[in-house]
């Protein structure tokens, strides 16, 4: 069985020194939410691991494979990324058939064979049923013309189609109203559990953090001041946890 | 009537053949979402080397291949420029045109027209002669209408392969692009190599057509792609019978049509410019106001 | 709304097309010629028509005339054009009728000009200009209209025609060389003392590029050395103005370089400033600045293609056998006012040189 390691000491130096030898290991099938303040880091750990940031020295790895100095669309075959935007994730312009055949495709040649294979569509479609959003009768319409909610569902449905190692949520439901922020967040969990997939998620709810997921970290200006798995990480309240957040925000804005 | 006849037949042939430049320039910049103004450049390219390659005695239809793999060529160089170099892409489009200038010269030898009326051309052999006696004056406007249906065929079935609805991607979310593992400048060099080769090969038929290549042919030619490739997505884009090459196609006749409707009804040279803006101005206009809303109408190229 | 906009639009693109047709299948009309001062009269179709319906005089004739860009020589061209034909008999307004297009200097326009003159079945077709003489040709070779050109420096090369005395082809028309040995040996007379002789000219106009040649070959008969500044485009003339100058010419001289002509008062300007003279190589350059000019007289270039073409309209002559007029020879010009300026005094040997003065 492979053990993943993301072991990454990057000692990353922007105007602020963010990360000075920073370490952190995901086990395989692991769902881990993190929190923290702005500026903890929280997303140049997703960037480093997605390719769009590279640190100034140490070594990140998913899967074995070593991903510093990639170019970000071939560490893209692997890992899976989510925005927060709901515009990033999908091609506006094309229909979610066209979305759905593109993302079929991934790691695979794009050639001149036909964009859209009728055949699959029963595939997509038993896909989409299963986001219970009734997208399944939506195939050809535009992106553009589908809601907040449904764009995420249906980012994340790309992402996941074909195999990944390492799918990473970047406050994928910030962007949402409070109702298709839940649905997409089950949705998040029941697909995660089903493929059981590593996740990486990163989010400013903390009841979702707390809710969802084997381990919670806390960040603060590129350290993890509280790492909790499993059994610790169930103890774990809101309540205790909002403390904490308080504890270091109000450092966070006195020092600032 | 015969003379409207006559002049709708020369409407007809120049439309049809500045038509396949459009569509090229649609898959730039509709498609791909990026101003090419190289097309100034590549333009007199396509007809400078035919030129030069028939008057060594090329054959004509090879010349137009060559034709357009030179605009591939430069459309590469541009999509190189953008996407290794960093240049943004209208400043990319000005430096190929601009080199482009002398490229044309150092092909014609230096000279600013190269002139072959005396030589084989599509027009005037093989399967363009035989149009030419079967249908008398509208053989050129036949051939041309070939020429034109057969661009924007290609065009309509590459966009619907794997890599056609990937290019459509990167132009439309390049961050898509990425996350299905592929790099987008790829894509838009290669768009930029299609949109170019089809406008070399435009400028090809359309110096075949007159006999002479001439290096100021280019001037304006980007004005006039983009005119017909908005005007026809204004007015025809809506229609959800056409696809949108075909909509460029007829965007492009209009445009010829309302220019030599001016000529004709005596609208002084000076002011054609004049007109030719108002016009771009109203379809632009027109086409904000549609019911979507969007500020640049992306026309899917595949419906039917 | 927008959706009427839209209907309205294409209402209104319908009835031109049907304005189109109804004014194109009357007879051919003419539009307002545009004279040097470079403005038009709008179209006048049904008078003109009336009129020529009316008259018995001959036959009558329509003429399709393009001119290339708007250019004192060119225009000079054309005045003489008609006075040419009216000479013959071909009077505008009773026996014939013409049809002036004026390309603007763009290639695109030009050729669509000449289609609509090949399609409006044009008695002939008469182009001013190489560019304009090449779209008319191109046009017209397929159909049965004599194409007359003027003002080509150099018809062979741009193959018009097989020969400048048996065209071959159904076109013809006059060609003007510029007379550059009278040139530099007016130019020697004016300026005793000079040794250095710069010309500015564009490298993509063959016309240019082939009297820069002769000229090279000719300047050291009068002692002169040639130092050539190359532009390509209108864009350039102040640089490369600045350039001769820095380079210590003596003088300049200007060819019938479409980009240098047009751009003078940049070239004039630079000039000035360094007290170089420029000499001219036709009257209208002359009145605008130029010092002097062994002038080809445009109009009279003009007079000769409009009694050519007469001929061929009336059937005397046919275009492929008529050979092509040469004019080589210019009359000497020279400015008063700018030659008061440099402090220069008329050579005995052009005591008989027109005076011109600036026009406006």
């Amino acid at each position: 069985m492979r053990h993943i390691c993301k072991t990454f000491n990057p000692g990353t130096v922007s105007e602020v020194p963010l990360f000075r030898d920073f370490n952190l290991t995901l086990r395989r099938g692991s769902f881990a939410a993190v929190v923290g303040s702005n500026g903890s880091g929280k997303t140049t750990i997703l960037n480093i691991l997605c390719g769009s940031v590279t640190p100034d020295s140490g070594e990140a790895a998913v899967a074995g494979q070593e991903i510093v100095g990639m170019p970000e669309y071939r560490i893209s075959r692997f890992v899976g990324r989510v925005f927060q935007d709901p515009a990033a994730g999908t091609c506006p312009a094309l229909t979610v058939l066209e979305n759905l055949s593109l993302a079929d495709n991934k790691g695979k040649r794009f050639g001149l064979s036909g964009g859209v294979s009728r055949k699959r569509t029963d595939f997509y479609r038993s896909q989409l049923e299963l986001l219970k959003l009734g997208l399944e009768d939506k195939l050809d319409l535009p992106v553009a013309s589908l809601s907040g909610g449904q764009r995420q569902a249906l980012a994340l449905l790309i992402c996941v189609m074909t195999p990944i190692k390492l799918l990473i949520l970047d406050e994928h439901t910030a962007a949402l109203d409070p109702k298709s922020s839940e649905t997409v967040m089950e949705l998040t969990d029941r697909i995660v559990r089903e493929k059981r997939l590593t996740v990486l998620m990163v989010t400013h709810n903390l009841k979702y953090a707390v809710g969802y997921g084997d381990r919670l970290l806390m960040m603060h200006r590129g350290r993890i001041v509280l790492d909790a798995e499993g059994e610790a990480k169930r103890a774990l309240g809101i309540r205790s946890l909002t403390e904490k957040f308080d504890e270091i925000s109000l450092e966070a804005g006195n020092s600032v | 009537m015969d003379i409207f006849l006559g002049l709708a037949n020369n409407v007809l042939t120049e439309g049809l053949i500045y038509a396949v430049m459009a569509i090229g320039v649609y898959v730039t910049y509709s498609v791909l979402n990026f101003p090419d103004l190289s097309v100034d450049g590549t333009f007199p390219l396509g007809a400078c080397v035919t030129g030069a390659l028939i008057l060594r005695g090329a054959n004509p239809l090879a010349a137009c291949l060559v034709s357009f793999l030179c605009g591939a060529a430069a459309g590469c160089a541009t999509g190189l420029l953008h996407v290794r170099l960093h240049i943004t892409d209208l400043l990319s489009g000005i430096l190929v045109m601009t080199g482009l200038w002398s490229v044309n010269l150092a092909v014609t030898g230096g000279t600013a027209v190269l002139a072959y009326f005396k030589d084989p051309t599509i027009f005037n052999s093989g399967f363009g002669a035989a149009l030419a006696t079967a249908a008398g004056d509208w053989g050129p406007a036949l051939l041309a209408l070939l020429c034109c249906a057969a661009v924007k065929l290609a065009v309509d079935l590459y966009l619907r392969t794997k890599s056609g609805l990937l290019l459509r991607a990167a132009g439309d979310n390049p961050q898509y692009v990425v996350s299905l593992g592929k790099n987008p400048g790829n894509m838009k060099i290669l768009g930029l190599m299609i949109g170019n080769g089809c406008t070399a090969l435009a400028g090809s038929v359309l110096s075949q057509q007159s006999g002479s290549a001439n290096i100021y042919s280019g001037t304006g030619m980007v004005v006039m792609a983009l005119a017909s490739v908005i005007i026809g997505t204004s007015l025809f884009g809506r229609l959800k019978a056409l696809r949108a090459t075909s909509a460029v196609v007829l965007g492009t006749i209009v445009y010829k049509a309302c220019l030599v409707a001016a000529m004709q009804l005596g609208l002084p040279t000076n002011y054609l410019k004049l007109l030719m803006a108002v016009l771009f101005t109203v379809a632009l206009v027109l086409r904000q106001a549609a019911p979507s809303g969007r500020g640049k109408k992306h026309v899917d190229p595949t419906k039917i | 709304m927008k959706n009427i906009l839209k209907k309205m639009l294409a209402v209104g693109m319908a009835a031109s097309v049907i304005a189109t047709a109804g004014a194109c299948s009357s007879s051919s009309k003419s539009t307002g010629s545009a004279s040097a001062t470079g403005s038009s009269s709008p179209v006048s179709s049904a008078s003109a028509a009336d009129t020529a319906g009316a008259s018995s005089a001959g036959k009558k004739a329509t003429v399709g005339v393009i001119q290339y860009a708007t250019h004192p020589s060119l225009d000079n061209c054309y005045a003489g054009l008609k006075e040419g034909l009216k000479e013959a008999g071909f009077e505008e307004g009773s026996n014939l009728t013409i049809d002036f297009q004026n390309a603007q200097a763009d290639n695109s326009n030009s050729d669509l000009m000449a289609k609509n003159m090949v399609s409006k079945k044009c008695d002939m077709i008469v182009a001013i200009a190489t560019p304009a003489a090449m779209s008319a040709f191109s046009a017209a070779r397929n159909a049965d209209i004599p194409v007359v050109f003027t003002a080509v420096s150099d018809p062979v090369s741009a193959q018009l025609v097989s020969s400048l005395e048996k065209p071959g082809n159904n076109c013809t028309g006059s060609s003007d060389v510029l007379p550059l040995d009278a040139q530099v040996k007016m130019i020697r007379a004016f300026l005793p003392k000079a040794k250095k002789l710069g010309v500015l000219y564009t490298t993509s106009e063959p016309n240019s590029v082939s009297q820069l040649k002769t000229l090279k070959e000719i300047a050291p008969k009068y002692d002169f050395e040639v130092v050539d500044v190359g532009i390509t485009n209108s864009s350039e003339v102040a640089s490369g103005a600045a350039s001769l100058v820095a380079k210590g010419v003596d003088c300049v001289n200007n060819f019938t370089d479409n980009n240098v002509v047009n751009s003078l008062p940049v070239l004039l300007q630079e000039t000035g400033k360094a007290k170089i003279p420029v000499f001219g190589s036709e009257v209208e350059q002359v009145k605008n600045g130029c010092l002097a000019s062994q002038s080809i007289d445009y109009v009279a270039l003009g007079k000769e293609t409009g009694k050519m073409a007469a001929k061929i309209l009336k059937g005397e002559a046919k275009a492929s056998e008529t050979p092509v007029y040469v004019v080589s020879e210019g009359k000497p010009v020279y400015n008063k006012s700018v030659l008061g300026a440099f402090g220069l005094t008329l050579p005995s040997d052009y005591a008989g040189a027109e005076a011109v003065e600036a026009s406006k």
